[in-house]
């Protein structure tokens, strides 16, 4: 028998049975719909932090007193008694790394700031050195000018503010020349940075650049400074790292076999974290995957040996008019895949939808393009596994139908 | 029966069929032999348990016999595979039963197709065979018809016009008027009388005598046993 016919025959199979026919495959489609969803959404996540972590700046470093990720207290109490990084160590790495094209510093707080009656809450008050918008993503200015040396040098209180305190403060009316508060100190605008929009829903505008120097008179001097560096190409990216990495182990007289006292960071260092945690995320669905199409195969099974039982009597007409073993098998087989194929494509489609849905939604939350588009392979893969299924729990039944003896079969009613 | 055993369509000998039912052994064939010429009409008659489905059964191919030979178009079908065995059904077997046994969600055209399908023959080619067959028992107008939407003689036509769609050897009808009225009954067996003269070998099972009385031999079985093979008034 051609496969064809098998088909047809299947196919009116399942249309006698709609309902039947639906109910057997949800196991199926929810199983094939949610790894395809998970898949898909994981992978738009991993694309949109990619996208937005590596524009900090892939070929910029950080030298840290803590590394980005801490994951237990032990850990932190640990890292608590380093050393404090300090402004001199800026000048140390500076001089030793001859990879890196810009060397600065960073000490950073969150401060409620003021203009008049005008509150901005949680700002993030930076102080820089006069390169830091010349390292990582280069920052531009809409209006007025960057911090320079001289202002690092004499501590002037100026500072170069972000458009969110923009839109806060003055809307329409001019910036520059104005002073905001913070805290008690006075901060004189020079320049407005140019608008860099949201990552994770979190505005990247929300902040206030001061001298690194004018930072330390308003909120002290025994902050541990982040060193921040970039570095000539990606080429030397490592090996710019590990210069610093020299400079400031010989500084602080480390002994050969010593594991540093200072972390360094890269956006790399967040990718991995990410990186680890979304593979978790991939193993988890999988198994949960797994485990949905089992229970889906068991369900196909159960009601393909409840179709063979229902239709003996069919099956010894077909064998009393020529039908070979070989055609009964391929009869049953065919529909049992014909099933989990269909649920593997309905699964294929609701992920489609849900994920697309998910992407809105996200956008929306973000603030900013997200999409979570099917994968192919996943598609591919789904309908494959989804067939496996399929032939599996058809296998059993089908056999059980090709082996009736024709007579038995016919007295059957 | 005087013919050679080269000319005969169907050659038993010595058929033995039993069944083990646990420490018991039924014997429901205790050794029969017969032969059929080509376009003999044959009744096989004989009360319930006497054998006479297990002996249509075998002559159907759709069982083998524990012991003997039975030789259909001079081929040794006693010692066949099941697959080998599908296809002499397939080729050289008409079944026609007393329930009729159309596929219920099949149109009357579908199930006259069927034995087609198993033949591997081509959808154009099997349209076109089983509406010829369909229009040899008047059903030409009724051929999109599901069998719920026919009558018992349409249904049994049906069965008869998918019986002969392959041009089998025998026709093998068992009770085919059982579960038809008289009138019907009648209608079914002028059919059969009328392929009869048409050149087909027609056996059929019964236990009534008025639908035995239409074939020209009857053989009736007692205890797994022939009783009698005799040609009945109508053929002298």
């Amino acid at each position: 028998m051609p496969f064809r016919e098998a088909i047809a025959i299947a196919m009116a199979s399942v249309k006698a049975n709609k309902l039947r026919s639906v109910l057997t495959i949800l196991g199926v489609v929810i199983g094939i719909a949610s790894v395809i969803a998970v898949v898909a959404i994981t992978d738009g996540l991993d694309r949109y932090m990619a996208d937005k972590v590596l524009a900090l700046g892939s070929k910029s470093f950080q030298v840290q007193k803590f590394p980005d990720v801490i994951v237990s207290f032990d850990q932190f109490r640990e890292y608590m008694k380093r050393k404090d990084i300090v402004l001199r160590d800026i000048d140390l790495v500076k001089e030793a790394c001859s990879l890196c094209s810009e060397v600065g510093g960073l000490l950073a707080t969150s401060r409620t700031v003021k203009y008049g009656s005008i509150k901005q809450e949680s700002v993030q008050i930076m102080g820089i050195t006069e390169n830091f918008s010349r390292i990582g993503s280069i920052t531009d200015l809409t209006e007025g000018r960057h911090l320079i040396d001289d202002d690092i040098d004499s501590a002037r209180p100026v500072a170069v503010i972000g458009a969110d305190l923009v839109d806060a403060f003055f809307q329409n009316a001019e910036p520059l020349g104005k002073e905001v508060l913070v805290g008690a100190n006075r901060l004189r605008i020079v320049g407005v940075a140019k608008r860099k929009g949201k990552v994770f829903g979190q505005s990247q505008d929300n902040f206030v650049w001061t001298p690194i120097t004018a930072f330390r008179k308003v909120f002290g001097s025994r902050r541990s400074v982040a060193i921040q560096a970039e570095a000539l190409s990606m080429g030397v990216f490592e090996k710019a790292q590990d210069q610093a990495r020299l400079a400031m182990r010989s500084r602080r007289h480390l002994a050969y076999m010593a594991p540093d006292d200072f972390s360094i960071e890269t956006g790399e260092s967040v990718m991995n974290l990410w990186n680890s945690a979304t593979q978790g995320i991939y193993v988890v669905t999988i198994v949960v995957t797994a485990i949905s199409l089992l229970v889906g195969g068991v369900v196909v099974m159960n009601i393909m040996l409840v179709s063979v039982t229902e239709r003996i009597k069919e099956i010894g007409v077909r064998k009393a008019l020529g039908a070979r073993r070989s055609d009964i098998q391929k009869q049953f087989i065919v529909e049992s895949v014909l099933l989990t194929g269909a649920g593997g494509i309905l699964g294929v489609v609701g992920a489609s939808i849900f994920s697309f849905a998910v992407g809105q939604l996200l956008t929306g939350i973000v603030g900013d393009e997200f999409s979570a588009p099917v994968r192919l392979w996943a598609v591919a893969l789904a309908v494959v596994s989804s067939t496996i299924v399929g032939l599996v729990a058809g296998i059993y039944p089908a056999s059980r139908a090709a082996g009736l003896d024709p007579v038995v079969a016919l007295r059957n009613e | 029966m005087t013919e050679s055993a080269e000319s005969s369509i169907i050659r038993c000998v010595d058929l033995w069929r039993t069944y083990q039912m646990g420490e018991e052994t039924i014997h429901a064939l205790r050794g029969v032999s017969f032969q059929i010429q080509p376009n003999e009409y044959l009744a096989i008659m004989g009360p319930s348990g006497s054998g006479k489905s297990t002996l249509m059964n075998l002559i159907g191919c759709l069982d083998t016999p524990s012991q003997g030979e039975y030789y259909l178009n001079n081929q040794l079908v006693s010692k066949m595979s099941d697959d080998a065995l599908a296809e002499v059904r397939n080729r050289q077997i008409g079944f026609v039963f007393q329930t009729f046994n159309l596929l219920p969600r099949a149109s009357a055209l579908e199930n006259v197709e069927l034995p087609l399908v198993y033949a591997g023959i081509s959808k154009s080619k099997r349209l076109e065979v089983a509406k010829q067959a369909l229009e040899r028992v008047e059903l030409g107008s009724r051929m999109s018809h599901k069998p719920n939407e026919l009558s018992g003689g349409q249904r049994q036509r049906v069965a008869i016009a998918r019986a002969l769609v392959m041009g089998p050897a025998i026709l093998l009808a068992d009770e085919p008027t059982g579960n038809l009225d008289s009138t019907t009954g009648e209608e079914i067996m002028r059919l059969f009388a009328r392929l009869h003269e048409a050149g087909n070998t027609i056996i059929v099972v019964t236990h009534e005598r008025d639908v035995a009385q239409h074939a020209n031999r009857v053989i009736m079985i007692r205890d797994g046993r022939i009783a009698s093979d005799e040609l009945s008034a109508k053929a002298s």
